[in-house]
């Protein structure tokens, strides 16, 4: 009998000292979570793109819209967290035969992405990490020329699969240099630059149905994706970031960026492709002091 | 770096290339030949009134596509292509240049049943109210009162049409006037009806093509119109139509054969149940064809040739001091 009970009390003992020791990792990962560096970004740019949507339409629509974006960013050698959002909208406009269209776009995207580092592929100059990103793209297109069929709405979620490349450029000390009989210092920076590339694993769209319009309009009972269909494991995404990051003195860092993106739907509904070359600017505002 | 640098801005030309898996070939093109068979499978594939027609599109494909040559002219091969849409006698069907837009002029069917002139001379003496789209004033000595209605241009809104009905509340009944409306916004086919029903009215069916064969559709949904919570009119309501009603007007026609205290006199109207849709050819021109079915209660499309009034009335043009029509609709409503 007391030996039972020595036994039951020794188990009633054992979730305390897991909690204990859970509690003492968890604060770990905590402490870990908050020493990693965090940035507020905001993000202006401006986009070069085309799109083509088979269901309305053979002809491109190539436009210039503006960007911008706002997002979170947690980063350090070992792991990066990147959520945000962005906006891009314009005009774009197919000009061909003497005929003109015109198309206003707004594209909105919103990410998560968290990248492991990969330590057999890393090195002290190049940083090599690994991981996944999860972007949803909505377009909202309107195209008067095509009358009923002028709005056009697509929703794009893509899981991919994504390797970052990080190369420190950073010049460590001061150096003295002369032009011609121009002496001059180039002092110490920080600088690193970097490649992320982005394949799609899950493929997915929502998209306009068989006749593209729908009829809920006559129906007395409008409803927005009337007769939208939503295919899974269809159509091919892939994107690449080339950025090129500042660090300033006061922890805040300017970063440089070209975003390529590309899309297209599948299944069997009249496809619709994109592709957009970003060219912008972020402003990275150290939120912990780290 | 250098190598790093070199590295990635290979990767990115490389990516750049990779936009071929992306964006095929570009598809823009004045080939007269490419353009007609772009536009011949488009409506193959989405028109929806193929069958109610008893058009043979394969056989208007052999007679149309013998007269495309290289080297034609914009405007010879305007003239086919639109040629080959009036072969589905069909205004919403049309085809949209630069330089000109096909049409098919169901209007023309019958005879011409409406002159302005004639009313606003005879019935209204220049004397009207305009209340958004509605033109309307009292005639037959105050008994009736006339509402024309031109055009569904999506202003219809509760002041104005709380305005006409209001003024004519006390009269033995109402003129509607929807001669040589060709249609418009959707929205106003339901403000309107939502004014003479008194409760969830059942008014028609709709079916939308869901695949590439003449006859796939989805299943007929029921349309609905729902009474206003406000001012209505539950008095006889004579509803005048003629050729040129056409597409909302023939809609809001259509549902009046649901609508006890509602009647339709004059022409039959020129039908036009079916949206049109939109799209693009490879030469830029635009396009558009009927892509739904209106159907009757006993879901019937064949009301896509014109709805047909419940009184045949018609104009005599010997005789320009009196509406033939409106004269009709006096008789009716007393």
């Amino acid at each position: 009998m007391k030996r039972i009970i020595k036994l039951i009390l020794l188990l009633l003992l054992i979730p305390i000292g897991t909690f204990a020791q859970t509690e003492e990792l968890s604060l770990s990962n905590k402490a870990i979570r908050k020493s990693r560096p965090t940035y507020i970004g905001i993000t202006m740019g401006f986009s070069s793109s085309k799109y083509r949507d088979f269901a309305t339409s053979p002809l491109f629509y190539s436009g210039a819209p503006i960007y911008f974006g706002a997002s979170r960013h947690r980063l350090d050698e070992k792991k990066e967290t990147h959520v945000g959002i962005s906006l891009s909208s314009g005009s774009y406009s197919n000009e061909y035969n003497r005929h003109t269209a015109e198309s206003s776009v707004q594209v909105l995207s919103g990410y998560y992405s968290q990248l492991f580092k990969l330590n057999k592929l890393s090195s002290d100059k190049l940083n090599v990490k690994a991981g996944g990103l999860f972007t949803t793209t909505a377009n909202l297109r309107i195209n008067e020329s095509l009358q009923n069929n002028a709005l056009g709405i697509e929703l794009i979620p893509t899981l991919f699969g994504s390797i970052k490349l990080t190369k420190d450029i950073s010049r460590k000390e001061e150096k003295q240099k002369k032009f011609i009989f121009i002496k001059y210092r180039l002092k110490e920076r920080t600088r690193n630059l970097s490649f992320n590339l982005n394949i799609g694993l899950l493929n997915s769209s929502l998209r306009n149905g068989f006749a593209y319009a729908g009829q809920s309009s006559i129906l007395n009972d409008a409803k927005l994706f009337d007769r939208y269909e939503f295919k899974m494991f269809s159509g091919f995404r892939m994107s690449s970031a080339l950025d090129y990051t500042i660090s300033l003195s006061n922890k805040n860092k300017v970063q440089l960026s070209y975003l390529w993106d590309a899309y297209k739907t599948g299944g069997e509904l009249d496809q619709f492709n994109m592709i957009m070359h970003t060219f912008k600017i972020t402003l990275l505002f150290n939120t912990n002091n780290k | 770096m250098k190598s790093f640098t070199l590295i990635l801005l290979s990767g990115l030309l490389i990516l750049t290339s990779c936009e071929k898996i992306f964006i095929e070939k570009d598809l823009a093109s004045t080939n007269p030949q490419e353009n007609f068979e772009y536009l011949w499978k488009e409506c193959d594939e989405k028109y929806a009134y193929f069958e109610l027609k008893n058009i043979d599109w394969n056989q208007i494909k052999v007679k149309y596509q013998a007269k495309i040559y290289d080297g034609m002219s914009e405007d010879s091969l305007f003239k086919v292509l639109g040629g080959m849409l009036t072969e589905l006698r069909d205004d919403h069907t049309n085809l949209i240049s630069n330089f000109n837009v096909s049409t098919y002029g169901v209007n023309y069917l019958g005879q011409d049943n409406f002159d302005w002139r004639i009313i606003s001379d005879n019935y209204l003496n220049q004397d009207v109210y305009h209340s958004g789209p509605f033109t309307h004033n009292f005639i037959d000595n105050g008994n009736i009162g006339y509402v024309r209605f031109g055009s569904f241009t999506g202003t219809v809104d509760s002041t104005n049409i709380d305005f006409v009905l209001e003024r004519y509340k006390d009269t033995k009944g109402l003129i509607l006037d929807l001669r040589e409306n060709g249609g418009g916004a959707v929205n106003d086919v339901f403000s309107l009806l939502s004014r003479f029903v008194e409760s969830s009215t059942l008014v028609n069916y709709s079916r939308i093509k869901i695949g590439k064969g003449h006859n796939e559709f989805s299943p007929a949904e029921p349309v609905y119109a729902h009474p206003y919570d406000g001012i209505r009119y539950n008095k006889k309501v004579a509803v005048l139509t003629d050729r040129g009603t056409y597409s909302a007007g023939s809609f809001t026609s259509l549902a009046t054969k649901a609508i006890p205290n509602m009647i339709l006199i004059g022409d039959t109207t020129g039908g036009g149940l079916g949206l049109p849709n939109g799209g693009q050819l490879p030469n830029g021109w635009t396009y558009r064809f009927s892509i739904t079915q209106a159907l009757t209660l006993n879901k019937k499309p064949d009301y896509e040739n014109g709805v047909p009034p419940d009184i045949l009335a018609f104009f005599d043009w010997n005789d320009r001091t009196k509406d033939e029509v409106i004269e009709r609709a006096i008789l009716e409503l007393k």
